[in-house]
């Protein structure tokens, strides 16, 4: 058994880890005593610390940032680059609860947007105080309030479901109770969720009894397909481009991060006996290798045709849990894969309201 | 010839019992078992899961050991009342499992019995659930019995033996754990599944012959960073070369014997390759 005290500095705590320049560099160092992995990927070694590698991990299709003005033809963002003025095509589409016009939106709304071409500036689609909540309900008060558990890395969030919600919601959430699983998509408000959209149907099993994955024989197949789904940055950069993997290391990763329950009010016993830690509860329902932060995954989304490699960049146990498949275009082979940073699902062409898209994954860049 | 037959059932009740005590031990003992509860304990609130799990297993470990205790008698002491009260509640004990089984599969039917813990994840089917049934019928087949002796001929050993053995055969019919274990036992997890200790990596590390190559430019006692990539866990110290701070990466392949272990070097500041990089050749991580 491994105690705290016997987990050495190079874990890979992202959070609090003073250099996470260490993690981007592990590809480097991989591909130099392994070599790259074959002539057509992106290996880091070979364009060394050039420009090309950065561009091909930055973001080209996707900015975030707050709304300062918008008009008919024009949206003005506050972004990490300061401000920055985007013209809207006649086609533009807006999401802010549902579908809208931009001119709808609202100063001071966070949205990310998508290009409708690689660096342009003409904007394809905007998403407007989006967010989701994926976990399990510890707590239930009333009809439509919601304590959910979103694992120990990303702590608790609150869902309430409006009255014009609830019958869609749980036609594919009928057991909205503790101990049960929960994948919601709505506006985020301070402090909650309004919760909108189902962004799948509930696992009929409770949180912490998933099915056990087949046994795998041989190597794993690589590549990997199956569903890619996104979450809310958290602490992370929003612009970030990177994905939680459901998999890694537990020797030197998330694994031993399982934080302690935070205390709060109420009837503290009830609400931690439904919480539920994914990493004990076995591999889950896709076998994955296990890999490391500042692993590089090349990650295709089968529905828009549209490839990028993506680091490694936070610990997805949350998605262990998660038997479901996705349905956007055909039905996934394999559950969920990969849990995309919300910058990078947009990247990769997904739309973020319908929650996941069907997505192929090649390990090692 | 019905004695006997009748005799058989007494240890096969009690192997069985503990047999599928044991599993369910083997399952909460295992720290990173699959805990996807897959038995009747499904049926009943969350809170209450755990107490009856706790109660099934005194309930087989006190019926298997009981059924041993009584079977026999020490000295001239018969244990005829103790060993119908044990018979009859192992009786009772499989009458309930049929009962809920039967419940179980109509209520959740893409779930396991939990027998014989996880091994037991096949959903409930018509076998699973006439394999308690039988089990009860031998209970009842066992009341009244006198103590257990051992065969007082061959020919009476064969018999006991030849019941035996068709009634393990009727049981291993009836069991879906089977296929399970001979799945299992012919198993062996790919490498980018299985867990290896940092400490096995560190210790084969330490012994190869790369790590004496490079030890002498090795200037912490520590590695700088330590990770896995499927196959392959990777460690990184600081070290220096011809007067240049240099970082000194090495690969071990994820086996527990004799792994293959790869180095380079690395310059810490240009992350120019000063050492033998990688070959080209096709790897698996």
């Amino acid at each position: 058994m491994r105690h705290l005290a016997d987990i050495p500095r190079w874990c890979d705590d992202v959070t609090d880890s003073p250099s996470p320049t260490r993690f981007a560099r592990r590809s480097l160092l991989k591909a130099a005593v392994l070599g790259p992995r074959d002539e057509s990927d992106f290996s880091p070694i070979a364009t060394g610390k050039d420009d090309a590698g950065a561009a091909e991990r930055s973001l080209v299709y996707t900015v975030t940032g707050r709304i300062l003005d918008v008009s008919p033809h024009i949206l003005v963002l506050l972004t990490e680059r300061g401000e920055q003025r985007f013209p809207l095509a006649a086609s533009a589409e807006a999401w802010r609860g549902g579908l809208v016009s931009p001119a709808a939106l609202r100063q001071g709304d966070h949205a990310i947007i998508r290009r409708r071409l690689p660096g342009g500036p003409v904007i394809d689609r905007i998403w407007a105080e989006i967010g989701r909540v994926t976990g399990t309900i510890i707590e239930r008060d009333g009809p439509a309030s919601l304590l959910v558990d979103e694992g120990p890395a990303k702590g608790r969030r609150i869902v309430l479901i409006g009255p014009e919600a609830t019958g869609r919601i749980q036609v594919r959430f009928p057991r909205l109770e503790p101990g049960y699983l929960i994948d919601v998509i709505g506006l985020k408000h301070d402090g909650y969720l309004q919760a909108l959209i189902p962004a799948t149907s509930q696992p009929p099993y409770r949180a912490g009894h998933p099915p056990a994955a087949p046994m795998v024989s041989g190597h794993i197949p690589d590549p990997v397909s199956g569903t890619a789904v996104w979450h809310e940055p958290g602490e992370e950069p929003e612009s970030l481009l990177g994905l939680a993997y459901p998999a890694l290391d537990p020797e030197t990763s998330c694994e031993h991060a399982a934080s302690a329950p935070p205390a709060c009010s109420g009837d503290l016993h009830a609400v931690e006996e439904h919480a539920v830690d994914p990493h004990a509860t076995g591999s889950g329902c896709v076998r994955l290798p296990y890999l490391s932060v500042g692993s590089l995954i090349r990650l295709r989304n089968d529905c828009a045709e549209r490839t990028r490699v993506v680091p490694v960049t936070s610990c997805g146990a949350t998605a262990r849990l998660f038997c479901d498949r996705c349905v956007t275009c055909g039905t996934s082979r394999k559950g969920r894969i990969a849990d995309l940073t919300m910058a990078a699902f947009v990247e990769l062409g997904g739309a973020l309201e319908v929650g996941c898209f069907n997505a192929t994954m090649m390990i090692g860049g | 010839m019905l004695t006997a037959a009748r005799e058989v059932q007494i240890p096969l009740l009690a192997v069985m019992l503990l047999g599928a005590c044991a599993a369910k031990v083997w399952r909460a003992l295992r720290p990173h078992a699959d805990t996807a509860r897959t038995d009747p304990t499904g049926l009943f609130p969350a809170h209450l899961q755990r107490p009856i799990m706790v109660l099934m297993f005194v309930a087989e470990l006190g019926l298997g050991l009981g059924l041993i205790g009584t079977a026999g008698k020490f000295g001239d002491i018969a244990r005829g009342v103790p060993a119908t009260i044990v018979r009859t509640g192992t009786a009772l004990f499989f009458l309930i499992a049929v009962g809920a089984l039967n419940e179980m599969r109509q209520r959740r039917p893409d779930s396991g019995c939990g027998c014989f813990g996880e091994l037991s994840g096949t959903p409930i089917g018509l076998r699973t659930i006439a394999r308690p049934g039988l089990l009860c019928a031998s209970a009842v087949a066992a009341l009244g019995l006198p103590p257990l002796r051992m065969p007082s001929s061959s020919t009476e050993a064969e018999l006991w033996l030849a019941v035996l053995a068709f009634e393990l055969a009727l049981i291993a019919f009836l069991s879906p754990e089977l296929g399970e274990i001979m799945v299992r036992l012919g198993y062996s997890e790919p490498c980018e599944l299985r867990r290896l200790p940092v400490g096995r990596t560190m210790t084969a590390l330490h012994a190869s012959s790369q790590w004496r190559k490079y030890a002498g430019q090795i200037s912490a006692a520590e590695p700088s960073d330590v990770w896995r990539e499927g196959c392959w866990r990777f460690v990184v110290y600081p070290g220096s070369a011809r007067g240049r701070p240099v970082d000194i990466v090495f690969a071990v392949y994820l086996q527990s014997r004799r792994p293959v272990i790869r180095a380079a070097v690395l310059d810490a500041d240009t992350d120019e390759v000063l050492g033998p990089a990688g070959t080209r050749e096709s790897v698996v991580i």
